[in-house]
């Protein structure tokens, strides 16, 4: 052991140089290595209920009878309604149809006794106007003072773009039933929107009263809301098994108690399956359980809203889409009584819920790991970062590097030491500058690609392709020959822009993983390779061909690459995936937009700078 | 507009009138019910039961009406005045239409006490409260005990003693609430206690706790104030009133099977005009308000016969009144007489002593209903914005008269850790066409009263004296910060959140001089909370370990090493080795730190 340490010492070449390249690449490689292990039984946990006061499955669900004609009646009703402007055609306008249906909803939950509201709202989003109207009704709990409230959610258009008439007539039915029991310690809102992207979101802000001018303030309010069920059910058949979506906006999660009642009132109690991620024949096996985590990952690291339920998350409201999927026996009165008796575990709350995790991965309906299990891995890939960043900054400060310098390990030792006793000034302007202004840079993008009219961004994508092969090349030639703007640059600043970048990268990264950990997972994998790009020296034949071979290589894990590729693979338009963005961060308030173009875009900008120095 | 709805309970009036006249009785009992459907299937039952005492009597100890337990508490605490409520739920006003009492006899949910001490100082006064509030705490089964300092206020202009009371008291109004208690049997069967018939005989025999308890809104009330004629001559009042509005469906449902189950198919009323009307599709029809009902149905026990402490004189023999139209047939037990009003809606029931009386109504369409008024005010309190560090609260008063104005006091007592930026409190009017109007705060908020919180010592009181101009709306908000407690200040369940007491709005009237009071429902305030498990604990212990380690260290660091003379000379307690001192101190700064290593 003294003697590895004094070889350590006496070789700072490897101790600056070689030993955080090797430290760095451990980190990478354990934090991917430690995220396959997960699912294992040993590393991954079975759920289980926190919050006993919640006794899912404890009480007996009375949905059924008579209630099924009530549905039936109600079904008609709307299916009328809907029926009747689909069969005039263009004779009767979109909107007296919607105003029809809201008028006849609003007097069937008047005739139930409650109290009903409407709220019209307007978005405007990469040039695309949104708009609607939803109905809201109130059940007072029985004996209660509006301190607590539950909302029921059937959006008319599902999260998949499918009419949801069995969802909302449900929803409907369950009203007039609910409001017949005196046992509701909270008051129950049921909230019918026209789609899942804008209803709730303009609904929940306005509750709150954080909503935009254009956005309606509520009528009729209750007190704090405790939690949410969204109703989903577009199918015009019996349905097989519950598909359960949880991922919020920013990737925040709900409670996993709420997760875990859900699952077990549809699986224990009703005899219903329970899936998620949309994984229909999960065996839990390892591949099956590692593809469910990997789902619920890329949903949260992108951070879009999945559902209706999406937008109660930023307000810390557990909300949950229960989605009926497949062909098979079990009809809306088996959806009714889940519902039902969800309701009923949720009333049993007598605080918010809190006892359960909010951050965890699920890869099954009974198996999740939690944050202190999958955290080590994103904080290792950002660590990597960080690791290199120190070392450079200790290399500019003790170790300098003259150009013609050969270090070999053969060396004498005494020249060594010779050479560690030097002190070198680090020159900060220049390399601070840089790296501040490329961070600010980012701005620009994020500007673009938030404010501009939906049918400009594929062109602007390619045009950032293109920004990104030229932008570097220029930058690294302003660097080296300083084109009379300022002094040429020397070796120690490329070093030390190269450690400020990757600091500031660690540095975000590791503090991304506590709050969207599969995001700063994701960006820690795509920037992966610039801990270790770096200026090249040799012959000039040599550091151009590298440096080419690099710089195509870095721009294929460009972002605006990045974002084509995925496109392609996945056969959906850029056009639609930047609109949803767009639309995600002037309506959800979405944040990876930030994260992609003020984090990772700088950090990758300089990586190629740094490389695109040696050419020149 | 207001006129009208002050007489919104004509009998009531009526009642009350013909009582003040009979209220000098040196000691009489009465008691009076009055039943009123209100629309969505609802049954209004109030409840009055009232006695006095005269003063001399009071004094000397000898109680005959007015229960001893509490007399002698109202003595031991020099308590001239003495309102307490108990009320769970809320009361509907958009459907419901104005309040029983105009609200007078209603607390804000949970348990509200406000009273009238003699005491010549606030100190003495607020130990005098202390002692009312631990005594009653006792008596009535509620946690009384915890009005403590902080739930504690002094209200200004919100309320004014009801009684008649002597200019040589010096009285002090206190007043406290507990938004969070939960008002049930064990606290109505001490308020049966007081009564002279204890819930054995007369109108008190229809309580049960299963279907009080049931009740959408309920409503006790205990109220003890002195009334003096005017020769002089003064009694000890006692009031308690119980108001419920029971959901005729609800409490029909029989204790044996209270499930409400769905109905079997061909029970159900379905819209047979519907095309898809069938045997499996049923469009409801949901019944007209007219419900049938009895006492018995709805109560779940018959009315024992009268109470015979009462008085037989005058009205109170008409105990049981019940508002409906005159055209609805209603059936009474045998011995029982009916006597209708002129207004045509008021019956009254004059009962047989000591035989069960039952009264039913059966379904029957009518065409005529019970007008019910507006309420003069609409009030909506919420709290706004989200997240752990601020929030802010908003209070909508709507007025529905589109000709007169509403003078008000808006009265708030919030908890010390709720901390209003009272500099954010904004008014704005917005028209009932929804326009907003360009109106300066001041000409809404005329008065201000308002005593800062001092934490963990008192809460913050607010009264504002509010005017609403005709057919419009004002909506008042003002931002707050959120404390951080002391983790032991959080209760057991701190993440339920934690209760924020209702507002009291005190309607001014100059033509009556019965103020008309209303409540807001009351608000759960989400505080930042430490995650009390585990991770919590390492938290601070980990935060001990790096305080004792970092104290330690900065210790070793700062501490000044000096030899042993100059020590000496330091540590002299003479004047001359503090100057010494000094100046040595002084010496070193000048030359410098360098010296001091050496």
């Amino acid at each position: 052991m003294p003697a590895a340490i004094r070889n350590l010492r006496n070789n700072p070449h490897l101790l600056f140089v070689r030993l955080p390249k090797l430290l760095s690449f451990i980190c990478i490689v354990v934090g991917v290595v430690w995220l396959l292990l997960l699912p294992l039984n040993e590393y991954s946990r079975q759920t289980y209920i926190s919050e006993n006061a919640l006794l899912p499955g404890q009480v007996h669900a009375y949905f059924t009878g008579s209630e099924q004609n009530i549905f039936r009646g109600y079904k008609r009703e709307l299916e009328g309604l809907l029926n009747d402007g689909q069969a005039r055609g263009g004779q009767k306008d979109e909107a007296e149809v919607t105003a029809a249906v809201s008028d006849k909803m609003q007097s069937i939950l008047q005739a139930a006794g409650l109290k009903v509201a409407t709220q019209k709202y307007e978005y405007t989003s990469a040039g695309i106007t949104h708009q609607g109207e939803n109905t809201y009704a109130i059940i007072h709990a029985p004996r209660g003072d509006a301190t607590e409230a539950i909302v029921l959610v059937a959006p008319w258009i599902t999260a998949d773009d499918k009419l949801n008439l069995n969802g909302v007539t449900l929803a409907l039915t369950l009203a007039r039933y609910f409001k017949r029991w005196s046992l509701w310690s909270k008051d129950i809102i049921f909230l019918i929107t026209p789609d899942s992207k804008t209803g709730t979101q303009a609904w929940i802000d306005a509750y709150h009263d954080m909503h935009p001018a254009s956005v309606q303030p509520l009528p009729l309010k209750s007190g704090a809301l405790q939690g949410a069920l969204v109703i989903e059910y577009p199918l015009d058949h019996r349905f097989q098994t519950l598909h359960i979506v949880y991922d919020g906006v920013n990737g925040q999660l709900p409670n996993l108690d709420l997760f875990n009642t859900a699952v077990a009132i549809a699986g224990g109690q009703m005899g219903i399956g329970a899936n998620l991620q949309e994984m229909w024949a999960h065996d839990d096996s390892y591949e099956h359980r590692l593809q469910t985590m990997f789902r619920g990952m890329t949903k949260q690291g992108l951070g879009y809203a999945t559902g209706a339920h999406s937008s109660f998350m930023p307000y810390h409201i557990d909300a949950i889409t229960l989605q009926t999927k497949g062909e098979g026996w079990e009809d809306e009165m088996a959806l009714g009584r889940t519902i039902e008796s969800l309701c009923r575990s949720l009333n049993n709350l007598l605080e918010h819920l809190h006892q359960s995790f909010f951050f965890y991965l699920l890869m099954q309906s009974n198996r999740f790991v939690s944050i202190g299990t999958y955290l080590p891995s994103a904080m290792l890939i950002a660590g990597n970062f960080t690791i290199m960043a120190i070392a450079l900054w200790m290399r500019t400060g003790y170790y300098p590097e003259k150009p013609s310098a050969n270090p070999k390990n053969e060396k004498a030792p005494a020249e060594e030491k010779a050479k560690t006793n030097i002190i070198a000034e680090r020159h900060l302007a220049l390399p601070l500058s840089l790296v501040v202004g490329l961070h600010l840079l980012g701005l620009v993008p994020l500007w673009v690609f938030n404010n501009i009219f939906h049918q400009y961004f594929t062109t602007t994508t390619y045009i950032f392709v293109v920004v990104d092969i030229v932008l570097p090349l220029l930058l690294a030639a302003i660097l080296s020959n300083g084109l009379g703007l300022s002094k040429p640059i020397i070796p120690q600043q490329y070093h030390l822009i190269k450690s400020f970048s990757l600091l500031l990268l660690g540095l975000s990264l590791s503090t991304l993983a506590t709050l969207n950990f599969s995001l700063s997972f994701m960006i820690g994998l795509l920037c992966a390779p610039l801990s270790f790009v770096a200026r090249l020296r040799g012959s000039a034949p040599f550091r151009l061909t590298i440096s080419s071979l690099g710089l195509v290589l870095l721009n294929l894990v460009s972002p605006p690459t990045v974002l084509l590729g995925v496109c392609w693979y996945m056969g959906v338009s850029v056009e639609a995936v930047l609109t949803q963005a767009a639309f995600g961060w002037d309506v959800w308030g979405m944040w990876t937009q930030v994260v992609v173009w003020c984090v990772w875009w700088p950090a990758w900008l300089i990586g190629c700078v740094l490389l695109g120095s040696s050419i020149f | 507009m207001r006129v009208l709805s002050l007489l919104s309970l004509p009998f009531v009036a009526l009642i009350l009138s013909l009582w003040s006249s009979a209220a000098f009785a040196s000691s009489d009992y009465h008691e009076h019910l009055l039943l009123q459907p209100l629309p969505q299937s609802s049954l209004l039952a109030s409840f009055n039961f009232r006695s006095n005492t005269s003063q001399q009597s009071f004094d000397q100890q000898h109680f005959r009406y007015l229960p001893r337990a509490l007399g002698q508490i109202l003595q031991h605490a020099h308590t001239k005045e003495l309102h307490l409520r108990f009320t769970t739920g809320r009361w509907d006003a958009e459907s419901w239409g104005p309040r029983p009492w105009n609200g007078s006899k209603e607390g804000g949910t949970g348990v509200e006490l406000w009273a009238w001490i003699d005491a010549p100082g606030d100190e003495e006064a607020f130990a005098k409260w202390i002692t009312l509030t631990q005594s009653l705490s006792g008596l009535f089964c509620a946690s009384l005990n915890f009005v403590d300092s902080t739930r504690t206020t002094r209200p200004v202009v919100s309320f004014e003693p009801s009684g008649d009371h002597s200019a040589a008291d010096q009285l002090h109004l206190l007043h406290g609430t507990l938004p969070g208690e939960v008002v049930c049997t064990e606290n109505l069967t001490p308020f049966l206690k007081l009564l002279p018939c204890k819930g054995k005989a007369g109108i008190s025999s229809l309580f049960d706790g299963h279907k009080l308890f049931d009740a959408a809104w309920q409503s006790m009330s205990v109220d003890i104030q002195p009334v003096c004629s005017a020769d002089g001559e003064c009694v000890v009042q006692i009031e308690q009133t119980v108001d419920m509005v029971l959901d005729i469906d609800r409490s029909k449902r029989s204790r044996s099977n209270p499930i409400p189950r769905p109905v079997p198919n061909e029970q159900l009323v379905c819209d047979t005009s519907k095309p898809y009307n069938a045997d499996d599709t049923c469009y409801p029809l949901e019944k007209a308000n007219d419900k049938a009902w009895s006492l018995t149905e709805i109560f779940g026990r018959s009315l024992n016969g009268v109470c015979p402490l009462t008085d037989s004189d005058g009205s109170s023999d008409q105990s049981v009144c019940l508002r409906v139209p005159h055209e609805r047939g209603v059936f009474i037990s045998e011995e029982a007489d009916e006597i209708k009003k002129e207004d045509g809606f008021t019956r009254c029931f004059k009962l047989a002593p000591s035989v069960p009386f039952d009264l039913s109504i059966p379904q029957q369409p009518v065409n005529t209903e019970v007008p019910l008024d507006e309420p003069v005010l609409y009030a909506e309190r919420t709290i706004v914005g989200h997240g752990q560090e601020r929030g802010g609260m908003r209070i909508i008063f709507g007025n529905p008269s589109n000709t007169s104005a509403v003078d008000f006091i808006y009265f708030e007592s919030l908890p010390w850790f709720l901390r209003p930026y009272i500099h954010t409190l904004h008014a704005t009017i917005t028209g009932h066409d929804g326009v907003l109007r360009k109106v300066p705060a001041s000409e809404i908020v005329k008065e201000t009263y308002y005593r800062p919180a001092i934490d963990r010592e008192r809460g913050t009181q607010l009264e504002l004296a509010l005017s609403v101009p005709a057919a419009s709306t004002v909506t008042l908000t003002y931002d707050f910060e959120k404390a951080i407690l002391r983790y032991t200040e959080y209760p057991p369940d701190a993440n339920r959140g934690f209760n924020v007491a209702p507002a009291v709005i005190r309607i001014l009237d100059k033509a009556h001089n019965a103020p008309i009071y209303i409540r807001s429902t009351s608000l759960l305030l989400q505080l930042p909370t430490p995650d009390f498990s585990m991770p919590y604990n390492v938290i601070i212990l980990t935060s001990t370990v790096i305080a004792l380690a970092f104290g330690t260290i900065f210790n070793i660091l700062v501490r000044r090493v000096v030899s042993l003379d100059e020590a000496a000379a330091l540590g002299a307690q003479s004047l001359k080795g503090r100057v010494l001192g000094k100046l040595v101190a002084i010496r070193d700064r000048l030359r410098g730190k360098g010296t001091k290593v050496e």
